[in-house]
């Protein structure tokens, strides 16, 4: 049995452990993402941020512990599921865009909308106006192969929005920008998700960045690092001897 | 010798390309050795003929050898990154394939040249005495020379295949060729290719065209033609092998017309984006896949007419256009891993994908069964 979580926690998750073929990534982590906040998770590289939005967001299945959303368990359900979770309750931006080649970026911003059985014209209407809110609409016709990276970018951010959905998973979403790029697009991310009552769930290596959300977490090798009592000058033997 | 090791970590589809190649070269040696078993009894023109008739299933083992070349980096991106950081650069990395491809030639031809030799030593019967060459001396550099011949053109062209770009690390780029580039222009010349052959090949079958006079002599027991008409029939399979790829993307702006499910959203505009990377592999299967129907039709109407070497000849050209296609598919489907995992991510249904690829196979296989039925038809009009 376990426990209901609290209500005011849109997600959360206790004791996830999660490993990559024997490579331990998560070692025990719990957090709680409430309703319409934006919360940073922070950490160095490697240190378990992406594995652990993939864990929150129902694309990885957890070795150990529990992932809730709504008060209802993701970690018991099956593939089917955690996928239609994903399709209809979750927007996802990755450090690389990931935009499929093929398609316009219209049709590649309608996609989510598409698939999650929206009519034509409301898909394509929406996605119109997401471009228009992120600065590329004149990329709308265009496919990302002739596109510059910071658009692909934010064309990727606009397929996570268009669809609103309640939560939006964003894993270091500015890797692949210049540093006012970088600034703007997480304005842009961070005033969506208010202004429409999302949650965001944001991973950024740089600290700095953080600055954007309501709370942030700093994961280290796996686990939540705790805040470090300051150590008394001398007490160390090591900083003794010097 | 320490690239040979990486042999250790083939998997069964890598091994069942190396058998596959190595089977094939076989067969090409043993026609190119027939031919010389042959030469050593009746030194003579038509000797060289029927070397010159090792030509086409020697060119169908290449076009294999570089279609799996080409492949090769894509099916093993970690393989290449970690050949990189090995410190191999683009260049030995192509070696490092094509030398891969000519030695599964060399094997294979080597097996054949022993099996060659042993059938020498008395162990022909009578049926195979004049293909061997039973009981006359053999000269060292011919068979040598000949056997050279099957791992240089495959490890040539497996060599010509490889592109730079895809022999270094990183994600396997997509092509920046797509058949969103086939304008109109891609179509109206080979159609106007296809439509001159069909109007000399319809000249040369004209009522009272027999009286011509000057038939072709096909060989491999097709009997005879008129110039005209082989011609016609050329120009026509040039012009719709020309024009599979041009087909291929404009079949898929045909499937995503209208309000496009995402089923058909995600098959059409994937089936447009491949149509150059597809469309070669379908143009030679089509090509020699409606040749050999046509030839097998005739030999089927007309029973003694049937040879056992080409026939051969054949069924290899055929076997090795039907491997590439396959190959090609494969490389198409690694090549866009990243595609898929950023669709699953997106909450994509599998099913959903797997339809998707279901319907953009059956468009590209009704675009080979319009091309290759109107090359088969042509070619069965031309041999009557």
């Amino acid at each position: 049995m376990s426990a209901a979580p609290p209500d005011n926690d849109v997600l959360w998750a206790r004791g996830i452990v999660k490993s990559h073929h024997g490579t331990p990534a998560l070692r025990g982590v719990s957090i709680g993402v409430r309703d319409g906040e934006v919360l940073a998770i922070t950490g160095p590289r490697g240190s378990g941020k992406s594995t652990l939005l993939g864990c929150l967001s129902a694309l990885l299945p957890v070795d150990d512990g529990e992932v809730w959303f709504n008060s209802a368990p993701v970690h018991t359900l099956t593939r089917a599921g955690r996928e239609r979770l994903r399709r209809d309750r979750f927007g996802f931006v990755g450090s690389e865009p990931h935009l499929v080649p093929e398609l316009t970026a219209r049709e590649n911003v309608a996609l989510p909308l598409l698939l999650a059985g929206a009519g034509h014209k409301a898909a394509y209407g929406s996605a119109t106006e997401w471009l228009e809110r992120l600065d590329v609409a004149d990329c709308a016709t265009r496919r990302p192969g002739e596109l510059v990276q910071s658009q692909r970018q934010r064309i990727a951010v606009a397929r996570a929005l268009a669809p609103l959905p309640p939560v939006v998973f964003a894993d270091d979403p500015t890797a692949p920008l210049h540093r006012e790029a970088q600034d703007q697009v997480l304005r842009i991310l961070v005033t969506a998700a208010r202004s429409h009552q999302l949650t965001l769930v944001l991973a950024t290596h740089e600290p700095e960045l953080a600055r954007f959300a309501d709370r942030t977490v700093a994961l280290v090798d796996g686990r939540l690092a705790t805040p470090v009592a300051p150590v008394p000058r001398g007490a160390s033997p090591v900083s003794a001897g010097r | 010798m320490l690239y040979l090791r990486l042999v250790r970590g083939y998997r069964i589809a890598d091994l069942g390309r190396w058998l596959l190649t190595a089977g094939a070269a076989a067969a090409v040696a043993a026609l190119l050795l027939r031919a010389l078993g042959r030469a050593l009894g009746e030194p003579s023109g038509a000797s060289v003929v029927r070397l010159l008739w090792c030509l086409p299933p020697l060119a169908a083992v290449g076009w294999f050898a570089a279609v799996a070349a080409r492949a090769l980096p894509t099916a093993r991106p970690e393989r290449i990154t970690g050949l990189t950081a090995a410190g191999a650069g683009p260049s030995s990395i192509r070696t490092l394939i094509a030398g891969e491809i000519a030695l599964a030639c060399a094997l294979g031809s080597g097996l054949t040249l022993l099996a060659f030799l042993v059938l020498r030593n008395d162990i022909a019967g009578a049926s195979l005495a004049p293909a061997v060459g039973l009981g006359l001396p053999l000269p060292a550099a011919a068979p040598v020379t000949l056997l050279f011949l099957v791992p240089l053109a495959a490890g040539a062209s497996a060599a010509a295949a490889v592109r730079v770009a895809d022999a270094l690390p990183g994600q396997p780029e997509l092509p920046h060729r797509t058949g969103f580039g086939f304008g109109a222009l891609r179509l109206a010349l080979p159609t106007g290719l296809v439509l001159i052959g069909l109007a000399l090949e319809l000249y040369g079958l004209r009522p009272g065209a027999a009286q011509d006079g000057r038939p072709v002599d096909l060989p491999a027991g097709l009997g005879t033609t008129s110039t005209a008409a082989l011609l016609g029939w050329a120009f026509a399979a040039l012009g719709l092998a020309l024009l599979t790829a041009p087909l291929l993307a404009w079949g898929g702006r045909l499937l995503a017309l209208g309000r496009p499910t995402p089923l058909r959203l995600l098959a059409a505009r994937g089936l447009t984006a491949e149509a150059p990377r597809l469309g070669a592999p379908l143009a030679v299967l089509a090509l020699s896949l409606s040749a050999g129907l046509a030839a097998v039709r005739y030999w089927a109407r007309r029973p003694g007419t049937v040879e056992a070497v080409p026939a051969v000849e054949a069924a290899l050209i055929v076997g090795c256009a039907v491997a590439a296609v396959l190959i090609r598919a494969a490389q198409i489907r690694n090549s866009r891993r990243s595609v898929t995992a950023a669709l699953l991510q997106l909450g994509a249904a599998p099913r959903l994908l797997l339809g998707a690829a279901v319907l953009r196979t059956a468009a590209a296989g009704t675009v080979l069964l319009v091309t290759g039925g109107l090359t088969a038809a042509l070619a069965a009009g031309a041999l009557r």
